[in-house]
Order: C-alpha cells, then structure tokens, then sequence
C-alpha cells in the first residue's frame, strides 16, 4: 500500500510512473539510439563433446570411455553429459558392438584403461 | 540396390588358410547376386569374451569387413550359409547409414546395378 503514489486523484504504482517517463523520454529522442541488433553478448552455443564426431560401433576405443572400468556399465546422461541424440548413438552403438563380439560386457579394455576420463565421474582409485 | 556390411570374425588360423575362407566366403557373396565394394582388415585380436561355435571355444581371432551391395531377399540364405562355415566364429550383416559413410564422393555408385 505504501507503493501507491496518489496522481491526479487516480492510485498508480511507482513502477508505472518509472516506466511512464521511460516511453515519454524514449519517444522524444531520436531512431539512432533503439537499433534492431542481435544480442552482442550472446556466446555461441555449447554443444556436448561428441558435436561434430561420428559414432560408430568399430570405434571401440571411442566408446569405452563412456563405460565403466569395473564393471562395463554404460554411464548415464547425468554422468556423460552428452546430448539425447549422441547419448542414444553412443548406447546403440556401445550395445551393438557388444553383440557382435567386438566390445566386452563385463569390463573396460585393460588397453584403454589410461584414456582421459570424459565423463564427469571420480572412481576411489 | 541397399548397402550391407558384413563383420566377420573367423578362427584363428595360419595366412593361407584365412585367404581361403574369405575368397570362398566373397565368391558365395557374388554367387548370389552380391557386388562386393570393400574388404578391410581389423587385424587378428583377442576377442572381447570367449565364444562357443560349432564346438570349439574361441579365445582370438581376425576380424574382416565387407561392404557390398545386396538384394535384401538373399540375406537369409547368407546368414545361414555363414552360419555353417566351420572356419566363421561369428557372422554379422548389417545395413550401412549414408551418415556413417567415408566414401561420401561414392555415393553415385548407390544406383549401379550389379554386373551379372
């Protein structure tokens, strides 16, 4: 109640009358000031790691790192970080491999044991 | 005609013998109908897991890779072939994506019939 401002008998807010003299001002100056421009601040969009990489289900090497060392469970999005597209291509791919006898179920390569960690995951090694 | 790709994994066996399966296995290929595009090596490796097939236990073996084009009519009949080589662990057609493709500047080939 205490931001009721009485004008002219009628009850206004103090943000109506802020944005009152705003237009009335904005009005008066001149076309140069409002220009039509796209964000200059916007920064390009973020894509996950797998963006512009090929899935494929011989790139063994690829898709062990989004499994488990112990176990050979394939991690979720929460943990790859991967966007719903390559997340579904890396399962599908990783599952593929799998059945056609190229990847192992139960466990990582011991090969690609030292590969950098992709995932957002800390194992008590 | 679709584009099939056939991952091979055979015995682990001496040169001569691995040059034989595969010259039989691409000949029943173009027996039926089949025009063979690509043959890659992957190399002979340990398997992921030890596979049990026509009755002896595989620990290694070498894996191949045949792109070719196909009726998809005949794949039954090839499987099924494959299936009964003694010298074939594990035999697995699948159909190649225009995505995944190297050879993107082939792709005019996708309209070719086969040579009889």
């Amino acid at each position: 109640k205490t931001d009721n401002i009485p004008l002219l008998g009628l009850y206004f807010k103090f943000s109506d009358i802020v944005q009152l003299q705003f237009i009335a001002k904005s009005q008066t100056a001149s076309a140069e000031v409002l220009v039509n421009m796209e964000n200059p601040y916007r920064e390009p969009q973020k894509g996950c790691v797998l963006c512009d990489v090929t899935v494929d289900f011989k790139n063994i090497q690829l898709l062990s790192q989004f499994i488990s060392p112990h176990t050979g469970r394939i991690y979720g999005r929460h943990i790859t970080g991967l966007c719903g597209r390559k997340q579904k291509e890396v399962s599908k791919a990783i599952k593929k491999a799998q059945s056609m006898g190229f990847m192992s179920v139960t466990h990582k390569n011991p090969q690609f044991m030292k590969d950098p960690n992709v995932c957002g995951i800390k194992h008590l090694d | 005609m679709p584009r099939y790709e056939l991952a091979l994994i055979l015995k682990q066996m001496q040169r001569p013998e691995t040059a034989a399966v595969l010259r039989r296995t691409v000949e029943t290929l173009m027996e039926r109908g089949a025009l063979v595009r690509d043959l890659e090596n992957l190399g002979e490796r340990q398997l992921p897991y030890r596979m049990t097939k026509h009755n002896q236990r595989h620990s290694r073996g070498t894996y191949f890779l045949v792109d070719f084009y196909a009726a998809p009519s005949m794949l039954a009949g090839l499987l099924d072939h494959l299936h009964r080589d003694v010298d074939v662990v594990r035999p697995t057609v699948l159909k190649k994506d225009a995505q995944s493709s190297i050879w993107t500047s082939l792709s005019f080939l996708e309209d070719v019939s086969p040579l009889i």
